[in-house]
Formats: structure tokens, C-alpha cells, sequence
């Protein structure tokens, strides 16, 4: 596990997720009312879809493919169809800038 | 059944009794389609398939109710459907393929909409748009567009299903002689499916389900029968029809019935002197139901339901076009079957199905009789082996069980 | 894409005749020669894709024994009714799968073609040929044919072996 810059606290705008490369994987960060948050950015439910174009609310990210819900701290998976919980990494802000722990 | 009188279509019933049958029943499409309205897509209940074909939650199996497709799913918990194989988005069909296990979902591959296997719509991709373009309407609401759920129920292992939500209860439905012969050989035992024969007749599907009612026809067309005294002219029957297109057959089995010869066999097969079988396991039945007795029944309107011998199967009557109809057998045995039972069970499936010994002619036949009915429509069928009236009987010359299906056909469809 | 084995050319072209006589056998509705094809204890059996690839075990055409198989000839001589038509079988793909001094399992492709009297050809049946072929002095023999159809359904009725 490394602690990796990916990006500025700026570039989430809140109530969105953005994908970046960090250690050899692809990583959404999310911004849900100024509180951030790291997944995989890619949805358990297989289906190539991108949790960072999903909708972000109340502590949840909804993956625009087929609609599942993940929590965003635990990345428990909240509704169907996908089964499975996604993947969270450790995050902290300095001096303006995400770091994710992957 | 149905309240309906009206008629179905706008053509006359000869009338000259309840014996004769007009040919344009075989060839019309518009009275095909009331049929379908009617029946198979209305309140009758359909065979769809075995429990044991869906065994383990996440297993599908793709089947057929009347001419419309369907998915039979078990879903985690264990519960069967049957839903309609047809995305609710465009109509493409959601499963592609024919079965399979360890389903989590339905994922119609066109695009990707996504189902629960009880038929709930739980996906659809980009509802909510693509930043900054709208997806579906906010007013769209996931509840309202699951997959078409059909009401459905198990019994004795086997699946039924009907369109009609407001169907009788299927037992209400199958009346208490045909769920009598029913439960004989489901009665609850674990089946094991032995596998599948399927058969294509160009022929109206009611030409099938008449030539699995008309015993008159079996030792005559079927000469194996008489020659090895699986099924005698002059043998005890015992034949119920019933007013709601159902029927069921008895006849009771000598083991020594290969060496009991009479007047009527002699006088059918004089030619056949001298032809023996070299395996009689063939046509040796062994008496599992304790009871002496071969049985079949017609489940209206799809199934035949036999026991030959030791030799089960459902013939599931599928109509695909006013003359042409798929004969799907699927054939089973029970769980607990010993090696000598599965064996006897192998052989004696030589005496059915497509390449059937005392079934291989029906659908010759039939496949020859649906053009001259079809360039024949107004010529009439005579019904009357037996007599004009419609009743049991202990003969298997008769045709009583035709009368009484058209006396019900008619009724049904307001000929 | 490794190179296939073309080693044994030379069975694969003996088998190949067997497997046409057998053929012309059935096309020419000598169905005492065909008997004559098998062991006397060999299995045929004819069955569906769908079936054969669960591992079940129901066959359209199930003979256990020379017995059996000669009584699916005879019985189709005397007793069966059924419209005359001319069927042709095709058999190629010929596989050699496994040769050892006993027995040699081949696999084998067939198509079926049938013409009524008064229709055109059309193609009946379509599949694959699994075979345990044993030599004897007169031969070859199948010790078991499983004729495996890939038709969902047969064309009205499977009146003859495959």
C-alpha cells in the first residue's frame, strides 16, 4: 500500500466522481457535500461500467449502467443488481491535493 | 371456462351432430388465432417444464406457453416463475439461450436492461442521462416495467403456467380424475429427467391432440401393438371424457399379454405369424405402480401425459401455425430408480416419440392429412366409432373421446 | 494453431469406407446389412445435442445388443407404416480420437438429406457421429454409435437409423 497524489481537492466538483490512475489501477474519487471518498472505478456488477459517470447523493454512488448503489465509505453494495461490495481505498487531503492509499 | 358465446369466427358448424367435424378447423388462421386468445394465451393452464430442470436457484430454462416464449427462472430464495421471455424496453428476448445455472440476473443483450429472475426491472442503463443530457423521463417508473410474470404452479415436480392471472386454481382447473392420474406418476417423488425427443408435424395442433385421444386408431395404424400384445384391440379400457377438454385412458396389462392371443388380434395380424422380437425387454412391462395398469391423459390444451409400460413422458403440444405443430417429449423417471429400472426405462422408449415403434405413424399420418384438409376445408369428418353419443366406456373402439372434445371445442369457441 | 495428425491417413481412410458402407446401407434400405455393422454387443443409440450435452440419457433410438438392433430392422420391414421417400447420408470430418490395439474411437460429421416423391430435397438431419470401433477378423465393427443430432427438432419422424 502507497499513498499516491492523484489530483486537486478543485477537480470533483460536488456531487460528482472523477477516475484517476494510481498504482497500477483505475480509482473514482468522489465529492459528496464537500466529504471525499475512494472506489474502484469500476462496478462489481462486471459490466464495464464506471462508477466516477455514476450519480453521487446522501452517501451513495449510483453506477449509471444498471443502477446499483454502493456506500461510498464502505463501498457495501446497497441495491441489486450487482452482489458484490466495491472496493474502497483509504483518502486524505494536504495542501489542496487527494492522496488515495492503494 | 370462458363467458364468451360469441363465435369465434364467421363460419357455420355442419350441423349434422355431434359426429362430424368440419375440415377448415384444421387450415383457418383467423379461428388459429381465436384459439390462441382463447386458450393457450387465456385461462387454461400449460405445461412448462420439470422442477427438476431448474433444479438449483439461479437456473433457467426457456419453454413455451402456446406460441409465445417463456422463462421459467429459480431465484435465490428458492421460488419458481415463469415470465415472459420478452424485454419490456423493445421486445427483444432477454435469454438467449435454451438453459443454464448460477444466474444472479436477466440482462436483455440488446441494451442491457437488467431484470431480477422474479422478473423485476432493476437496471436500465443511463436512466438518469449522460451529464448533461437526460435519460428516461423522471416520471419513469422501474415497477411498471418488470418482465410479464404468468401465474404459475408446482405440483408433484411438474410446472404449470397460464396467462390468465384470474385462472382458476389448477387444481379447479385439471378436475379431480385427471389430477387423480396426474398424481399417480407425480406424486411427489424426486423425478430424474432422462432427456428430450422433439418432433416437427406440418399439421394443426388439434390433429395431435385428437390422435393422442382416439384408441380406435392404435392396434390398426400401429401394428406393432397387436403383434406383441402391448395394447389389444379386445382388451379392458377404461375412458373418461370429460367436459373440459381433458381426458383420461386406462387400460389394465397382462405380464403374459405376448402369449395371449384372440380372434380380433389373430384376425388384425394374420400376416405377422412367425415374427418374434429377439429382445422382449422391449415390450415387457414391469408393474411399478402395483396397480396392473397403462395410462394416459390430455391435459387441454398441452399435454398428453403417458405412461407406457415402464416408459414416462410428457408430450407437450405446441402449436407454431395453424399447420404446423412441435411434439416436444420430455421423459423422466424417479430419483430412486434402480440401474435395472433406468435400463428397462431406455429400452421401452424404443416404443415412443419421433422414431417411436407405436408412434412413428402418427405424425406420417398426420403430416399427409393436414393438405387434404387443408385443399378439402369443407369436407367433414365422421366421429361416430361407438355411437352418436358421448360417455365412458370400456372398449378402445370408439370414438366417444373425439365427440367430446368437439362438443367442448365448440362451446368454448361459440361454434 | 498445432498442426493436426495426419499420421494415421491411412486409417482415417479405412474408416472412412466403413463409414460409407454403412451409410449406403441404410440409404439402400438394407437394413439386415446394417444390422450386421455392429458387435453383438455393441450400444447404438441416436439422440438430441440438447440431451447428449447434459449427460443424460434418453436416446430417440436406443438398441442395447445385437439383438435389439436386429429387431429395429425387422420391426421397420414388417410393421411400420410410413410415406415412401429416398434418404442419402453424408458422412465426413472423419477423427481418429484414440487408436489403441483394442479399440479406436473416431468421430465422424453426417448430414441427412430426404426427398419425398413429390417434394425437393431438403436437409433432415444434421450431427456427429461418436463411435468405439473394435477390429474383428471380418472388419471393422462399432462397438458403440451414439449419433448425436444437433436439430432442435427432427422434420416430422425419425423413421430410419442414422
Amino acid at each position: 500500500m502507497a499513498w499516491i497524489d492523484v489530483a486537486a481537492v478543485a477537480d470533483i466538483p460536488d456531487g460528482e466522481g472523477r477516475a484517476f490512475s494510481a498504482g497500477g489501477r483505475l480509482v473514482a474519487v468522489f465529492n459528496c457535500e464537500g466529504e471525499l471518498f475512494a472506489t474502484d472505478d469500476a462496478c462489481p456488477h462486471g459490466q464495464n461500467a464506471k462508477l466516477s459517470m455514476g450519480f453521487v447523493e446522501e452517501g451513495r454512488v449510483e453506477c449509471p449502467l444498471h443502477q446499483s448503489c454502493f456506500d461510498l465509505r464502505t463501498g457495501k453494495v446497497l441495491t441489486p443488481p450487482a452482489d458484490a461490495d466495491v472496493r474502497v481505498y483509504g483518502l486524505k487531503v494536504e495542501v489542496g491535493r487527494v492522496w488515495v492509499d492503494v | 371456462m370462458n363467458d364468451m358465446t360469441t363465435p369465434a369466427i364467421e363460419r357455420v358448424w355442419p350441423e349434422l351432430g355431434g359426429g362430424r367435424v368440419p375440415a377448415w378447423i384444421y387450415s383457418d388462421e383467423t379461428l388459429f388465432e381465436r384459439e390462441l386468445e382463447r386458450f393457450h394465451h387465456g385461462r387454461c393452464w400449460s405445461y412448462v417444464g420439470l422442477e427438476c430442470e431448474v433444479p438449483t436457484p439461479g437456473s433457467y430454462r426457456r419453454s413455451f406457453v402456446g406460441v409465445k416464449p417463456v422463462l421459467i427462472t429459480r431465484d435465490e430464495a428458492g421460488e419458481i416463475h415463469v415470465l415472459e421471455n420478452r424485454c419490456s424496453h423493445r421486445g427483444a428476448p432477454v435469454c438467449w439461450r435454451q438453459r443454464g445455472k448460477g444466474k444472479k440476473d436477466l440482462v436483455c443483450p440488446y441494451h442491457e436492461w437488467t431484470f431480477s429472475l422474479s422478473g423485476e426491472l432493476q437496471g436500465v442503463p443511463f436512466l438518469r442521462g449522460t451529464r448533461p443530457h437526460p435519460g428516461m423521463p423522471r416520471d419513469f417508473n422501474k415497477a411498471e416495467h418488470g418482465l410479464r410474470r404468468l401465474k404459475s404452479t408446482v405440483r408433484g415436480g411438474v410446472i404449470w403456467a397460464s396467462y390468465a392471472l384470474d385462472a382458476p386454481d389448477f387444481e379447479t382447473y385439471a378436475g379431480p380424475g385427471v389430477l387423480r392420474a396426474l398424481d399417480r406418476t407425480f406424486p411427489g417423488r424426486p423425478l430424474r429427467l432422462l432427456g428430450y425427443s422433439r418432433q416437427t408435424i406440418p399439421a394443426n395442433w388439434k390433429l395431435y391432440f385428437e390422435n393422442s385421444r382416439d384408441p380406435y386408431h392404435a392396434t390398426l395404424l400401429h401394428s406393432f401393438f397387436s403383434t406383441f400384445g402391448l395394447y389389444r384391440a379386445d382388451a379392458e379400457f377404461d375412458i373418461q371424457p370429460l367436459d373440459n377438454g381433458h381426458e383420461t385412458i386406462r387400460s389394465f396389462f397382462a405380464s403374459t399379454a405376448a402369449d395371449n392371443r384372440s380372434e380380433v388380434t389373430d384376425e388384425l395380424k394374420s400376416i405377422k405369424e412367425g415374427f418374434a422380437l429377439e429382445d422382449m425387454g422391449v415390450v415387457t412391462p414391469f408393474d411399478e405402480f402395483g396397480d396392473g395398469v397403462i395410462s394416459s391423459l390430455q391435459l387441454f390444451p398441452s399435454v398428453m401425459v403417458q405412461q407406457h409400460a415402464n416408459t414416462l413422458a410428457i408430450r407437450n403440444i405446441l402449436p407454431k401455425s395453424v399447420r404446423e405443430t412441435e411434439l416436444s417429449w420430455t421423459y423422466y423417471g424417479y430419483a430412486d430408480d434402480d440401474e435395472e429400472m433406468h435400463r428397462r426405462r431406455m429400452k421401452q422408449g424404443n416404443l415412443v416419440g419421433p422414431s417411436g415403434y407405436v408412434s412413428l405413424e402418427d405424425s406420417e399420418v398426420l403430416a399427409q392429412l393436414q393438405p387434404v384438409a387443408d385443399n378439402y376445408p369443407d369436407s367433414v369428418q365422421v366421429i361416430e366409432m361407438g355411437g352418436r353419443e358421448i360417455g365412458p366406456t370400456t372398449t378402445a373402439i370408439t370414438e366417444t373421446l373425439l365427440r367430446a372434445f368437439y362438443a367442448f371445442y365448440r362451446r368454448e369457441m361459440g361454434l | 494453431m498445432a498442426a493436426p495428425d495426419r499420421s494415421n491417413a491411412e486409417l482415417r481412410a479405412a474408416l472412412r469406407d466403413f463409414y460409407e458402407d454403412y451409410a449406403a446401407s441404410l440409404d439402400d434400405l438394407r437394413l439386415e446389412d446394417w444390422a450386421e455393422f455392429f458387435t453383438d454387443d455393441a450400444l447404438y443409440r441416436v439422440m438430441g445435442r440438447e440431451t447428449y450435452d447434459q449427460d443424460l440419457t434418453h436416446s430417440t433410438i436406443y438398441c442395447d445388443g445385437g439383438a435389439m438392433i436386429r429387431d429395429r430392422a425387422a420391426a421397420l420391414r414388417r410393421t411400420a407404416v410410413y410415406e415412401p421417400r429416398l434418404m442419402r447420408r453424408f458422412v465426413s470430418g472423419v477423427r481418429v480420437l484414440e487408436d489403441s490395439d483394442d479399440e479406436i474411437q473416431a468421430e465422424a460429421n453426417f448430414m441427412i438429406s430426404e426427398a419425398m416423391y413429390d417434394r425437393p430435397a431438403r436437409l433432415f438431419l444434421a450431427g456427429q457421429y461418436k463411435d468405439c470401433i473394435v477390429r474383428t477378423e471380418a472388419g471393422f465393427r462399432f462397438k458403440a454409435r451414439t449419433a448425436v443430432y444437433d436439430n432442435y427438432s427432427i422434420p416430422i419422424t425419425l423413421i430410419l437409423p442414422v
